[in-house]
């Protein structure tokens, strides 16, 4: 059975993960407006650079031969590594982590170097969107490079170790309820994503937001005031996929494994509802909107188990599916309803506005005691001249 | 000739662009006086926009030379010669649909510390700075009379806030020089008035030169010192308003005799 524990465990690992890709996907579409359909290239990317970092530096500082990170022997010694020494696991998993990122940034320029230069965003679109699939397709097909369909297997989270101390400590006899490896990790990764929706807020609120919203509003008048478009527009994209890089690393540490599976274009389409229900250019709609998406896929999986015993004969499991008809409902009620998100989009949060709110306050009190006569002569004459 | 005159800021020699089969500007050559309010009239479709864009760098495919301050602009992106100081606005006005008035007006400062994605987390560095192009921004929507508009957003002020709007954009970036692209289309006669009185002030203040196209002529002939006429992409007739007024080419070009 499934307990509350472990759902909330389970919950705040996704929630975490799912935050950072789509505070990433915001700051990429909801502020620079370029549309990545390519999100889980940089996902993917991340979980497989971790994983294959991991698998050879575990052995590696444990002075063990690599040899090859598919075999069922190497498989075992990252296990065994990872379940009794402290410090190689979270020092691997730090290595690891940062190595995510790092493939993220490079492959997020690389990729989007040729195409950026175009004005027309959607040229980049397309090449993310094939990209994605691209590398999954490379992946299953390269077995040299992270072990084929089989994935990178093993990759255990790096407080497994806990576990094992627990067991030998005095208080073993109690049985604590809780997976408490994966209880910390869930916290490590809130916090990583607390960190990331932290970043996104203070670029976004700062000359550097206006910067983004400016060339998503408009490329040419932006261009015409001295910014440098292409240069932006890369550069936000390495912002972007350093933070889907690291969603990737932390992912396969919470699963222990690295596959394909969990890379197919969907993800991408999730990310994008959680950021359309949420809100563009508002990162707090990206947690109202990851924050229902997780409810969403958690309470599937959840629905799923719990009705199974019911009904022996039906294949519960499709429930999960239903998924992504609920996002497509999901989808079509909020363009009818509120196409801007739960949250829409603020303005730009800076000291600037201090100046013109207190003369405006100021003025307000003036204007108590002195009625003034709206100057409505623009508008009004507006209308008839050509 | 030598390339920097000193009194010439804009040189166009022999310039043509074609669009398809149409020759929108047809071998245009022009000097523009530092410090100067220069017109440029003429039909629709005649090429005054075209040519705009063309010194602007937004549209780089063309023949001929453009020279600014004895720089050659040709091939050079909007972004740098923005930077060297040659800013535009557009006929239709291009705002930041997204962003507030007062948003709008800081984009085009220059140099601005916290555009830096490195530097913009921490907020201390660039503050003192953001201020500084706030009490400027401030100053000059007061100017436009616009300050009060600070937090809408463009979608919910006139057409001839727009343009004002407009105007307060590329003046952020203190521009020696400024290309405007009717200016006053679709604004009040009033208001009209007022925009060229405050083109003139600021270019009496602070010696910013202004290239103007504008199909007002009764306004812009009061404000300017000399005008360029254009017909199907060739500069037919200059000289002062009270000139060209007099010219027989220009009345037909514009009365379609
Ligand atoms: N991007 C383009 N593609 C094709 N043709 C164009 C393009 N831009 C302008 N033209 C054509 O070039 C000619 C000159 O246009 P332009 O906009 O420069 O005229 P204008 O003098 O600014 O006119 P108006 O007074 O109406 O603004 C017109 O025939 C126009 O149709
Ligand atoms: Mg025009």
């Amino acid at each position: 059975m499934v307990d509350a524990i472990s759902f909330i465990v389970a919950f705040a690992s996704f929630y975490g993960i799912f935050v950072i890709l789509a505070v990433s996907l915001n700051l990429e579409y909801g502020y620079a407006g370029q549309p990545n359909f390519g999100q889980v290239l940089f996902y993917g990317l991340g979980a497989f650079v971790g994983a294959i970092v991991a698998a050879n530096l575990l052995p590696y500082f444990d002075h063990l031969p690599i040899g090859n990170i598919c075999n069922a022997g190497a498989y075992t010694v990252r296990t065994s590594i990872g379940s009794s020494d402290a410090g190689i696991s979270l020092g691997v998993w730090a290595i690891a982590l940062i190595f995510a990122m790092i493939a993220g940034g490079i492959i997020g320029l690389v990729v989007s170097y040729p195409a950026i230069r175009v004005k027309e965003e959607w040229y980049l679109s397309m090449i993310l969107l094939v990209a994605g699939e691209a590398f999954v397709i490379v992946v299953e097909n390269t077995p040299q490079i992270g072990c084929g369909f089989e994935g990178v297997d093993g990759i255990l989270n790096p407080f497994y170790w806990v576990s094992n101390l627990y067991a030998s400590s005095p208080f073993a006899g109690t049985n604590l309820g809780i997976d408490l490896p994966g209880a910390i990790y869930a916290v490590v990764i809130m916090a990583c994503a607390g960190i990331c929706y932290f970043v996104a807020q203070k670029l976004a609120n700062s000359p550097y937001g206006r910067l983004l919203k400016s060339i998503r509003d408009d490329k040419v008048a932006a261009e015409s005031l001295g910014k440098d478009v292409a240069a932006v527009r890369r550069r936000i994209m390495v912002i972007g996929s350093i933070m889907a890089g690291l969603a990737g690393g932390l992912y396969v540490y919470y699963l222990g494994t690295a596959t394909t599976d969990d890379f197919v274009p969907a993800v991408t389409f999730t990310i994008w509802v959680m950021m359309i229900l949420g809100g563009y250019a508002n990162n707090k709609g990206i947690l109202a909107g990851a924050f229902v998406l997780t409810l969403l896929e958690r309470g599937s999986v959840l629905l799923s188990v719990i009705i199974q015993p019911y009904f022996p004969t039906f294949n519960a499991a499709v429930i999960i599916y239903l998924e992504y008809s609920v996002e497509a409902v999901i989808l079509l009620l909020l363009l009818l309803f509120r196409p801007k998100g739960l949250i829409p989009e603020r303005r730009i949060q800076t000291k600037a506005y201090e100046l013109f709110d207190f003369s405006k306050a100021a003025g307000q009190k003036a204007d108590a005691s002195n009625a003034t006569i709206p100057d409505t002569t623009v508008a009004k004459e507006q209308g008839s001249a050509s | 000739m030598p390339l920097d005159q000193n009194d010439i800021t804009l040189r166009l020699e022999n310039v043509s662009k074609s669009f398809g089969g149409i020759k929108a500007v047809n071998g245009v050559s022009l000097t523009v006086r530092r410090g100067s309010i220069t017109g440029l009239i003429g039909p629709n479709g005649s090429g005054k926009s075209t040519l705009f864009n063309i010194i602007s760098g937004v549209e780089r495919k063309f023949s001929g030379n453009v020279v600014f301050d004895g720089k050659r602009l040709n091939g050079l992106a909007p972004h740098k010669i923005f930077d060297l100081g040659l800013g535009r606005t557009f006929q239709t006005p291009r705002l930041f649909t997204g962003m507030t008035v007062l948003e709008n007006a800081m984009v085009g400062a220059k140099n601005q510390r916290g555009e830096s994605p490195l530097r913009a987390p921490f907020p201390k560095d660039w503050e003192p700075q953001e201020m500084e192009v706030a009490k400027k921004t401030q100053d000059q929507l007061k100017v436009l009379e616009i300050a009060q508009l600070y937090d809408k957003p463009p979608s919910e002020i006139s057409g001839g806030q727009m343009k004002l709007l407009q105007l307060a954009n590329v003046l952020a970036g203190d521009p020696k020089m400024l290309l405007l692209d009717e200016p006053t289309a679709g604004v009040a006669p009033r208001l009209a008035q007022d925009i060229f009185l405050s083109i003139e002030k600021q270019c009496k203040e602070k010696g910013t030169t202004f290239f103007i196209i504008e199909h007002r002529l009764q306004v812009l002939f009061k404000h300017v010192q000399k005008v360029y006429v254009m017909h199907e992409g060739r500069i037919i007739s200059e000289g002062a308003p009270s000139e060209i007024v007099k010219h027989r080419e220009v009345i037909d070009a514009y009365l379609g005799a």
